[in-house]
């Protein structure tokens, strides 16, 4: 039994006082839940955002990206001409062209080519709107991990999550409006730095949501008393919260013109209803046979991705307004760092995430909330298409693949392409343009989301950003 | 006409803006504006602040009740309330000199420095690891904080405070104190991926070092000047007169160094003489030490003193005669006159030898083996290895048929990786060694765990493992017992001194004579620096380290460059060290006779920084100090003095306090007390309706600033309120979370399973481990800001997490309890403890209705429950 849960039990049965208070108002605002609020600048197209980040450089020349001049150069020098600087930050020179172990074929309507590790994502290509052309600053995993969370290499900058919870506010009251479930086996690279809220106020911060918490464990920070603590009874909760209502009550109407103290005495009201709507969240035993099948709920492999999806969804409908999703800690193995060797290190990660995202796309789709919700799925960087050691290949910050569904998103489609040996991009997109148009989408101009912090104005997408128009529906 | 004066009234007015834009207010010269009279009291403060609310019709609010006065200033100094004692004493003390005395005492207090320096660490980025992907602790990074905490407190003038964070090293070399303030520098993040991972000479390696410069030059400009130079990276600075060629000069003064360890020793005398036996070590090394120095008094009375100790120690050792010997692989052997055993035959590939003698009944203390040359052996031994090496894996000692367990191992020579300790590790791989000292006899002591007393005839068995392999043998071994009582004075001689003590000392010659007092300069020194307790370290910066992987010491300066956009690739000439152009009467560049000389280059920045004339450091430093007395600067924003940032309130007092602050010897003490103790200060924080509607923010200060308690204060403050705060200070940081090893470089963290009562919970908050990437969910619901950006200001949220957090925090719900339990400890009697509790926490006497109220929940749920509730309560959060 879940003690979460026997809390929130309790909490209900309390009635009346603070507690019933609290319950009154959550339902009312579960009942408002559909009422989003609109856009900053312009009418916005989604109203939330699921992002998908695949932590350590998925290769795209192993999946969404084939290189048919690979396959007839493997195993000669690579060399791409004119006296063009090629450089690996974690492999010796001496670079030999590795052809893809994989099998691609072209899938859907709009004939997308995608390798055997992805069966699932094959199936909803249709779905999907590609960007073939990604590119990053940087071959080092920290820095291209804060730049595709930030906009910026260096530590310290807000990350995407926390720039929309700036701009929009909240859905729901009782939820805190950006969420991340990082990888049970660990955080990504630079830890919590990914979803910092920066120089912004820390509120705006990645909400840390161990979805795969074990008993005794609640799912988020300090939302119960202590186990130890027992002189902490539901009784004494709720007296005591009423006696604090009361005082800080006193205290506020002391200094009228302080509306921080008016925020107190709310903060607490919120905390008590986080502590009712919380819970129930994470409870996926009401989902469905169907949709645990779907997801791959019940499958050795596919369980920990699928629990996350589905809680992530539950969150977004329930309105949270930004969810982040990661596949893999940092460090050197079980992510997508596929150093050693592409052909056993690659499937592994793919048959982990491949059918529960499938699920993720085909169920927010009959929930018709595909409509108004962002579908991003990222990663840091790309593989360079020589090998590292026999069969592994090094970060490769030229070209990478980056998908979108869903709200706004022009389904079937893709734009911008990488040059011969998927070593660098033609006409490069950059972070910038994908947070711009993920902005956009969300009714923001990213030009005009500016904080002025240390003498700059600074914006999620630095001096840069084009929206991406061509993938917009 | 008329269109000829036009013009040149357009050309007036075209010249007046750009002298405007030329003197920026923060830029235009310092000179001490005239105080104005009036009637408020005779502080200049209150005078400016005055006349400023008259010319709104506004006027200051009256004086704060006296207890909410001393809670304000608790909290402000010191980060710390009142205790019940001192609440009622200065209730009491109706004297003129009541405050003046308080403020006093709390200016001299320890804990002002613990609570000063913190604001400073928001400010310099302060944390203890490296924040980026490899977020590896820095476990030397505290002595910067302690240097911060010993500088404040001893009120170090503020330009010496400012060179010693730029230059500490270069400026005082033998102030070791002076080389951790540096840690300022080396206190923002760290780029181990790029520095030390990846491929030198790459791309992306240069960029990392250009964004570690960055790194140190925003900060030191940041927080030293209140400019924001680093906006100058790619282009000239779009507003404020920084060109690109600003930024990359001071890039150069910062050319020649990274973020690193570099050794750290706070006591002067122990500092001084390393560096002294250092000093004599190199001399005897290279060969430089004076001849002359052998034959002073000094030398021969230590030489005498310790010849006669040898003489005496000699005669502690009883040879061990042999009466049965055996060997694992049967070589022949013959014992010796001298009690030695000569063992020959064709070198097995392992071996183990058991030597069994008779005690003549005495306690042992201590157990001697010789490896002795001989010329039967290869290379003359002593070992049977061709190269005359021996590797013995371990030494076991039976007496009486039991074993004695054996505690230190010492020996006059170790192999490198083969030290004696490891024949007695338990490993049976590892093993001591002697190369490349072959051909000369060693010693190795054995001290007993605890002494054995013998009665005479008690068989003593001594067993020499040997199985490294590759005949590592031993060829001529000699077993010594003694019974000194202090065993571990005892020590191996190397050989060359045996020989020549060996001689009587009156048959020595001149040569012999120097030789030895040679040999014996040399081991005592080597005996003394190996006496030193290890060198400590400070996280900061250096031009000089060990490589480690790509990670390597400049030396002297790295070529910098200015970059077109800031692009590694884009360079555009060659950048000299320097600093702003903008500053009246300052260089832009330095004029340094060695340009190699790294540390010339920060020198000069720290002169820069710190000279008389530059406006922006002494207006910066004042308006610092504001903004943390009243919540709110003077200029509000105190990291940007440039056209983005705020203007002055009070342009006027901001100069007068920068003039008399710079005057009076940079003292941040006389700073701090002339504000506390002004009128403006002491205001009370009611609202009036008049101010409200004139100036709603309360910028001309009609009444004082109602401040939240920051993250450290709230944590403090509940651990004084329990009487458990641990008021012992500095030293490594208090890690208030378990760690495990990560899968990578970065330990896996847990703050919410760390044991609540863990003696490193108890330290002051200043002293917290600060982890840049998993900072502890307590603080940062508090506020506390992201370590790896600078910090001039906190945040003030209410958020529902903030909530969650203060009600259901494992130590806060712990330290609950704790003070419930010292309120019992106290009084039976609720109602008393109640009203020591509101006392506690409010510096205040309890109302009638709150007590009633209190008490009546803590009867029906427990006093525990009552403190959890006032600790959460607004009132203790905020001070009014």
């Amino acid at each position: 039994m879940n003690p979460a849960l026997n809390r929130r039990d309790f909490l209900m049965r309390t009635g009346g006082g603070f507690g019933g208070l609290a319950l009154a108002q959550m339902l009312g605002s579960e009942a408002m839940a559909n009422t989003l609020r609109g856009g900053l600048h312009h009418p916005p197209k989604a109203k939330r955002v699921i992002q998908l980040f695949m932590n350590g450089g998925v290769s795209q020349m192993d999946t969404f990206d084939p290189k048919p001049r690979l396959d007839a150069l493997h195993d000669q020098a690579f060399d791409p001409g004119a006296g063009q600087l090629v450089e690996s930050v974690t492999n010796s020179p001496g670079f030999k062209v590795l052809r893809s172990p994989f099998e691609f074929q072209q899938h859907g309507q709009s004939g997308r080519w995608v390798s055997s590790v992805f069966p699932h994502t094959a199936g909803i290509v249709d779905d999907l709107a590609f960007l073939m052309s990604m590119t990053s600053k940087t071959n080092v995993h920290g820095l291209g991990s804060y730049m595709q969370n930030t906009g910026f290499t260096l530590p310290g900058f807000p990350c995407m999550g926390a720039w929309i919870s700036y701009a929009l506010g909240k859905i729901n009251e009782n939820l805190p409006e950006f969420v991340v479930l990082p990888d049970p086996k660990g955080l990504p690279y630079n830890n919590l730095g990914n979803f910092s809220a920066g120089f912004l106020p820390a509120k705006h911060q990645g909400t840390v949501i161990n979805a795969g918490s074990r008993d005794g464990e609640t799912p988020i920070n300090f939302l119960f008393p202590p186990s130890e603590a027992s002189h902490i009874t539901p009784q004494s909760e709720d007296a005591g919260l009423r006696l604090l209502q009361a005082l800080n009550r006193g205290y506020a109407n002391r200094f009228p013109s302080d509306t921080r103290l008016e925020a107190r005495l709310d903060s607490y009201e919120l905390a008590a209803r986080m502590q009712l709507s919380a819970p129930e969240v994470f409870d996926l035993s009401k989902e469905s046979a169907a949709t645990r099948n779907l997801y791959g709920l019940d499958g050795e492999k596919t369980a920990d991705f699928a629990r996350r999806c589905i809680t992530g969804r539950r969150m977004l409908e329930r309105g949270v307004r930004f969810v982040q999703i990661w596949s893999g800690p940092g460090g050197p193995s079980n992510n997508w760092d596929n150093h050693a060797n592409i052909h056993t290190e690659l499937p592994y990660m793919a048959q982990q995430v491949d059918q529960p995202i499938a699920g993720l796309i085909k169920d927010l789709k009959s929930r018709g909330m595909l409509e108004d919700t962002l579908v991003v799925w990222t990663t840091e960087f790309g593989r360079m298409p020589f090998s590292q050691g026999q069969a592994g290949r090094d970060h490769n910050g030229g070209t990478f693949v980056t998908w979108l569904a869903g709200a706004g998103i022009k389904p079937g489609t893709a734009v911008g392409e990488s040059d011969e040996w998927g070593w660098k991009a033609r006409k490069p997109l950059w972070c910038y343009d994908l947070h711009a148009t993920i902005l956009h989408l969300l009714g923001i101009n990213h030009e005009q989301l500016t904080v002025r912090h240390s003498g700059i104005d600074r914006r999620l997408t630095d001096v840069s950003g084009h929206v991406i128009r061509d993938i917009l529906a | 006409m008329r269109q000829l004066k036009l013009s040149l009234l357009l050309i007036s007015a075209s010249v007046s803006t750009a002298i405007a834009e030329e003197t920026h207010w923060s830029l235009a010269p310092l000179s001490q504006p005239t105080v104005p009279v009036t009637k408020v009291s005779d502080s200049a403060i209150d005078a400016f602040v005055a006349q400023k609310l008259h010319q709104s019709s506004l006027h200051m609010s009256p004086p704060a009740d006296r207890a909410s006065w001393l809670r304000r200033v608790y909290f402000d100094l010191v980060g710390l309330p009142p205790s019940s004692a001192e609440l009622a004493a200065f209730l009491q003390d109706e004297s003129p000199q009541a405050r003046e005395q308080v403020v006093d005492y709390l200016l001299a207090s320890p804990r002002y420095g613990e609570r000063w320096a913190r604001h400073w660490m928001d400010v310099a980025r302060y944390a203890e690891t490296h924040g980026h992907d490899e977020d590896a602790i820095r476990p030397n990074a505290w002595p910067y904080r302690d240097w911060l905490i010993r500088s404040l407190n001893g009120d170090m003038p503020y330009a010496e405070f400012l060179r010693e964070q730029i230059a500490g090293d270069v400026i005082a070399p033998d102030d070791p104190w002076a080389t951790a303030a540096t840690g300022f520098l080396g206190c923002g993040p760290w780029d181990e991926s790029s520095q030390m991972g990846i491929q030198d000479g790459t791309v992306d390696k240069k960029i990392a070092q250009y964004l570690d410069r960055d790194d140190m030059l925003t900060a030191t400009m940041q927080t030293f000047t209140s400019t924001t130079a680093h906006c100058a990276r790619c282009h000239d600075h779009k507003f404020d007169p920084v060109s690109l060629q600003d930024y990359y000069a001071l890039q150069a003064v910062f050319a020649g160094v990274d973020k690193v360890e570099r050794p750290f020793e706070p006591d002067a005398d122990l500092n001084g003489k390393r560096k002294r036996l250092q000093e004599q070590q190199q001399q005897l090394d290279d060969g430089t030490f004076p001849e002359s120095r052998l034959s002073e008094p000094d030398v021969q009375a230590a030489l005498d003193s310790w010849e006669t100790g040898v003489r005496d120690q000699e005669q502690q050792w009883q040879i061990l005669q042999p009466e049965t010997v055996t060997c694992s692989s049967g070589s022949p052997f013959a014992i010796q006159e001298d009690g030695s055993i000569l063992f020959g035959g064709d070198a097995p590939d392992k071996e183990t030898y058991t030597i069994t003698g008779i005690s003549p009944g005495f306690r042992i203390t201590a157990v001697q083996l010789e490896v002795l040359t001989d010329p039967s052996l290869p290379q003359g031994g002593p070992g049977r290895a061709p190269n005359g090496n021996l590797h013995l894996s371990e030494f076991k000692l039976l007496i009486d048929g039991k074993p004695a367990a054996i505690e230190t191992a010492t020996a006059d020579f170790n192999q490198s990786g083969w030290e004696i300790g490891r024949s007695i590790d338990g490993h049976l791989e590892s093993a001591w060694g002697i190369h490349p000292e072959e051909g000369k006899s060693h010693q190795a002591v054995f001290t007993l765990a605890e002494p054995v007393e013998c009665v005479p005839g008690t068989a003593v068995k001594v067993e020499l493992q040997q199985l490294h392999g590759g005949s590592h043998i031993i060829g001529r071994p000699r077993i010594s017992i003694s019974g000194e009582s202090n065993p571990k004075a005892i020590a191996p001689l190397p050989p060359e001194i045996a020989e020549l003590l060996a001689i009587p000392k009156a048959e020595r010659s001149d040569h012999q004579r120097r030789a030895l007092a040679l040999a014996f300069v040399k081991m005592d020194t080597a005996r003394q620096i190996a006496a030193l307790p290890e060198p400590g370290m400070v996280y900061a910066i250096a031009s000089q380290f060990v490589t480690k992987g790509n990670f390597k010491p400049a030396v002297t300066p790295r070529e910098i460059h200015v970059l077109n956009r800031g692009d590694v690739l884009s360079p555009i000439g060659t950048a000299q060290p320097g600093a702003l152009s903008c500053i009246p009467g300052l260089p832009a560049r330095f004029d340094l006779p060695d340009t190699s000389d790294e540390g010339d280059r920060r020198g000069a920045l720290a002169n820069w920084l710190a000279h008389p004339d530059n406006v922006l450091t002494w207006r910066s430093i004042v308006n610092r100090i504001w903004h943390y007395h009243f919540g709110r600067g003077i200029v509000t924003t105190p990291n940007d003095f440039g056209k983005m940032g705020a203007l002055p309130s009070h342009p006027e007092l901001l100069d007068w306090l920068a003039v008399e602050f710079r005057n009076r010897g940079g003292s941040l003490k006389w700073l701090h007390k002339a504000i506390v103790l002004s009128t403006t200060y002491g205001q009370a924080s009611d609202d009036r309706d008049d101010g409200l509607a004139t100036d709603p923010d309360n910028h001309l200060l009609w009444r004082m600033n109602r401040q939240r308690l920051d993250a450290e204060s709230i944590r403090d403050a509940v651990l004084s309120f329990s009487g458990m705060l641990d008021m012992h200070m500095g030293g490594p940081s208090a890690q208030q979370f378990t760690s495990s090893p990560g899968v990578h470089v970065t330990p896996v963290l847990d703050y919410q399973n760390f044991d609540p009562d863990d003696p490193a919970n108890l330290r002051r908050s200043v002293y917290r481990f600060v982890f840049r990437t998993v900072p502890d969910p307590l603080m940062q619901a508090l506020d506390c800001p992201d370590a790896s950006q600078l910090a001039a200001k906190r945040e003030n949220s209410a958020t529902a997490l903030q909530a969650l957090a203060m009600l259901n925090n494992r130590f806060l719900v712990r330290q609950t309890e704790h003070i419930a339990t010292d309120l019992e400890h106290q009084s039976v009697d609720l109602e008393t403890q109640i009203s020591e509790l509101i006392v506690r926490v409010y510096s205040r006497v309890a109302t009638p209705e709150e007590l009633e109220s209190v008490a009546d929940y803590a009867r029906m749920h427990g006093l525990a429950n009552a403190c959890r509730v006032i600790i959460n309560s607004s009132e203790f959060l905020y001070l009014q």
